[in-house]
């Protein structure tokens, strides 16, 4: 099966590029063939199915639930944030935390965090979104068996109502980053009626407070959203409705948008986007995401156990070929953990490896390998991460630093160089970002994490630094201590991050009022249509 | 009379013992799609627990699903409840597998039969032209773009049909389906694409089929005393010819469905079409075996029918091979 999705795209990669005025006869005789032969219903198709105020959506995959809770993939979310609202949302450009169903909270000590609900929220069944609903969710998402992101809530000691809109999180450590963890999964709320109704979860039956509610789920088919219109907040919906067609293939996804079956799509890839910008009718956004592709590094293993060879190598990738070789250009070198436009964004830290292959082979004879070093690399099997392989050795070897890539599956790879296994001395990989960038350091570099697959432990001062981005609110406190952070993973090279993919979304021309966020997850509310 | 009656016998002992031996099939099958799906890499517990997931979390469902049960342990579980009707739901989305297929299937078999309609429409006709001027130009002409057809991949015709017929002229939607239960007429107008991109192989093996068959009749002993009797060209194609061909062709139909449902999952793929291949392809790839189980079930039970729904029509028409 994965031979022949192969074969298809690249059939599909030579069938756009082939200019269609070559095939103009051809595509005279066939159209006139077809009209001929095939009397159809009158009047264009592209319009059909196009209901004044139903956004058609191109979604790249079936959600795995549309509980939040109890869900696990990534491209759930862009289902789920029309159904929930979350109790804190995010700066679409930088990611800082903004006022959700939770107009205002303060930690009135590191370990306690009170957060003040908008009054006169309900659910979509009627029942009121009070502090009494929102301990009951954070008690669910933290607690409950079947729950995917107890680990999120972690921190969380207990939660007391102290407040009909007011809600008290005792914490067990500080821990600043939860704001913004509310912004996420663990943040959406649901109607507990609902839960008590379909006995605890709400896999198949989702009833939020968000802008739209649940009409039909067809599996691996669509999603169907309608207006909710008792919505609260002041993006009060313009559409009548959001279709999400679930088409996995991004070519096909984009044709879907090209001949009017669709209005907008979201993930294409970095090669289509020259189509979308070619395409009179289509208009693009396109902007940097915090899902980064890196290259993962086991510190126990030698060479890699020497900082020298890890710089090395950080120096050795030039970033910007890269883009333009595997992504169409289309993303953005990636010299630190988060992208330019984040708030915790640390220049100084982003200049630390230009691209030099002098200098990592002087760091590489430094570290006692004149001669270079052999590496055993591991990486994915697909066609797309194949080739990010292929230039990374070519750029490895002007710096003296060979290898082989050994390739398979996704969930084999991973398993066998973080798991039990712990094989290959790199591995090429992406990270998806999280709401809030200390967890994303945490996740990666302490000694115990997952993906700190040599467990070795970092530098010193890293988990102080850490703590102290965890234990301050203030915006700019925070980001020093994350620059702090920052400057000890990538001054010993923990990582060689490469480049940032970019949201590439096509939507025609009636669509107004959508924009790209940072995460990379597209949110609807502010969108309506035209004519 | 006696004989029609002794005939209809003769059929229903053919039903029933083709039904029974369907059972054993369908048994075999799923167990081998279920040991396979059992040697695929990666794990739906690991796709269930989410992406911060611990260990001791992917255990926890392992454990819950049953999936930590030996391998004849599940399948037995599974084949139990499904001879009861049930055939479970959806390890990820939770849908009830019966319903996946009630929504997927007729999407598929629509596309399916509208394309071997269009096989048989076009290729009989191409057959018979090429076989009455066997030898002509106009013969090389169809044989030649037969073997062309047969060689053409469907996908890649599939893609060409969107390019120009769907998004340079805009005469169909390059995308997407509607369900035949809800809009006839739409779903045949989406089914379009599809359908021509699908039936290139089979208009192609048809017309082949039908020429060689005839061909060899036309040639035959009985034949050549046909135009000595003084029968005309045209009568003798079609009385005589067509009939002693018409078993060989439905043989070919019938094999050609099976060919074509087979294919609809590639097919699919391109026109995003929600139907039971590209249920099983997503199914496949992220292990959620009671989708694939069910689908596979549907499918091996619709060629078993057509199969035998073929043996059946070929005894109509040639009563000797229900006497042998």
């Amino acid at each position: 099966m994965k031979k022949q999705n192969r074969d298809q795209q690249k059939t599909e990669l030579t069938v756009n590029g082939n200019g269609v005025s070559r095939r103009a006869f051809m595509g005279y005789l066939s159209g006139a063939l077809a009209a001929g032969t095939l009397i159809g219903p009158t009047g264009s198709w592209a319009q059909s199915g196009g209901k004044t105020g139903l956004l058609r959506v191109g979604a790249n995959a079936n959600p795995s639930s549309l509980d939040p809770a109890t869900g696990g993939s990534g491209s759930d979310h862009v289902f789920l944030y029309t159904i929930y609202d979350t109790l804190v949302a995010w700066d679409f450009d930088t990611l800082k935390a903004e006022p959700g169903l939770a107009e205002r909270w303060r930690f009135t000590d590191p370990k306690t965090l009170v957060l003040t609900l908008k009054k006169g929220v309900r659910f979509h069944d009627g029942s009121a979104l009070n502090a009494e609903a929102v301990k009951i969710n954070l008690d669910r998402n933290r607690g409950a068996e079947f729950s995917n992101i107890r680990a999120d809530l972690a921190s969380v000691d207990n939660v007391t109502v102290t407040g009909d809109h007011e809600v008290t999180l005792a914490l067990k450590n500080p821990d600043t980053a939860l704001p913004l963890i509310l912004s996420d999964r663990a943040g959406m709320m649901v109607s507990p009626a609902a839960l008590e109704k379909h006995g605890g979860r709400v896999d198949r039956d989702p009833v939020g407070a968000g802008f739209m509610r649940f009409a039909n789920w067809a599996d691996g088919s669509e999603v169907v959203v309608s207006r909710f219109d008792d919505y609260h907040g002041k993006d009060r919906p313009a559409l009548e409705g959001i279709e999400f067609k679930i088409i996995t293939d991004s070519a096909t996804r984009l044709r879907a948008v090209m001949s009017g079956q669709a209005d907008l799509a979201y993930h294409l890839d970095g090669r289509q986007k020259p189509l979308v910008e070619k395409m009179p009718t289509l208009s693009g956004s396109v902007s940097s995401t915090i899902y980064v592709y890196q290259l993962y590094m086991n510190m126990s293993r030698k060479p890699m156990d020497d900082v020298r060879v890890r710089q090395a190598i950080n120096h050795a990738i030039d970033r910007d070929a890269f883009i333009r070789a595997t992504m169409a250009g289309a993303g953005e070198p990636a010299y630190m953990n988060l992208p330019e436009s984040h708030w915790a964004f640390d220049k100084q830290t982003a200049g630390l490896y230009p691209h030099d292959p002098e200098k990592a082979k002087a760091l590489l004879a430094e570290a006692g390998y004149p001669d270079g070093i052999e590496l055993d690399l591991r990486g994915y099997n697909d066609q797309s991460s194949v080739q990010m392989q292929e230039v990374l050795l070519a750029q490895f070897a002007k710096a003296g630093i060979r290898g082989r890539f050994r390739t398979g599956t996704i969930a084999d790879m991973s398993a066998s160089y973080f798991g039990q296994e712990k094989t290959g001395d790199m591995l090429l990989s992406a990270w998806t970002g999280r709401p809030d960038p200390s967890l994303s350091y945490s996740l990666m570099y302490t000694e115990d994490a997952y993906f700190n697959a040599g467990s070795v432990a970092p530098p010193d001062g890293f988990n102080e630094a850490l703590l102290a981005s965890r234990s301050s609110d203030d915006l700019d406190q925070r980001k020093a201590a994350l620059a702090k952070v920052q400057r000890l993973v990538m001054g010993n090279a923990l990582v060689a991050p490469l480049a940032f993919r970019q949201s590439i979304v096509a939507s025609n021309d009636k669509v107004t009022g959508y924009r790209n966020n940072l995460l990379g997850k597209p949110k609807f509310n502010g969108v309506s249509l035209k004519g | 009379m006696a004989t029609a009656v002794k005939a209809n016998r003769v059929k229903q002992k053919m039903v029933v013992s083709r039904l029974l031996q369907a059972l054993p099939i369908l048994v075999l099958a799923t167990f081998i799609v279920f040991s396979l799906m059992q040697l695929i890499p990666g794990d739906v517990a690991v796709t269930l627990a989410g992406e911060n997931a611990s260990a001791e979390r992917i255990a926890q469902i392992r454990e819950a699903y049953g999936l930590n049960q030996p391998f004849l342990a599940q399948y037995g579980d599974w084949l139990w409840r499904a001879v009861q009707g049930d055939l479970g739901a959806s390890l990820l989305s939770g849908e009830p597998v019966a319903q996946t297929i009630a929504r997927t299937f007729p999407n598929t078999l629509m596309i399916a039969v509208y394309a071997v309609l269009l096989s048989v429409l076009v290729g009989v006709p191409l057959g018979i032209l090429a076989a009455t001027r066997s030898g002509s130009p106009l013969d090389s002409g169809i044989m030649g773009a037969a073997s062309l057809g047969v060689a053409v991949p469907n996908f890649w015709f599939g893609m060409i049909l969107v390019l120009y017929l769907a998004l340079t002229f805009k005469l169909f939607p390059a995308t997407g389906f509607v369900s035949p239960r809800e809009d006839f007429s739409a779903a045949l107008w989406y089914a379009t694409l599809p359908a021509l991109a699908l039936c290139t192989n089979g208009i192609a093996e048809i017309a082949r089929q039908l020429r060689s068959s005839l061909v060899e009749i036309q040639s035959s002993q009985h034949v050549r005393t046909l135009h000595a009797k003084g029968l005309s060209p045209a009568r003798i194609l079609w009385k005589h010819g067509l009939k002693n061909v018409s078993v060989n062709l439905l043989t070919v139909v019938g094999l050609l469905f099976n060919k074509i449902l087979a294919a609809t999952v590639v097919v699919e793929a391109v026109f995003a079409i929600p139907g039971i291949g590209s249920s099983i392809v997503n199914a496949v790839l992220q292990g959620d075996f009671p989708v694939v189980q069910g689908a596979v079930l549907a499918m091996v039970v619709t060629v078993i029918l057509v199969n035998l729904f073929t043996d059946l029509a070929c005894t109509v028409l040639d009563p000797r091979i229900s006497e042998a």
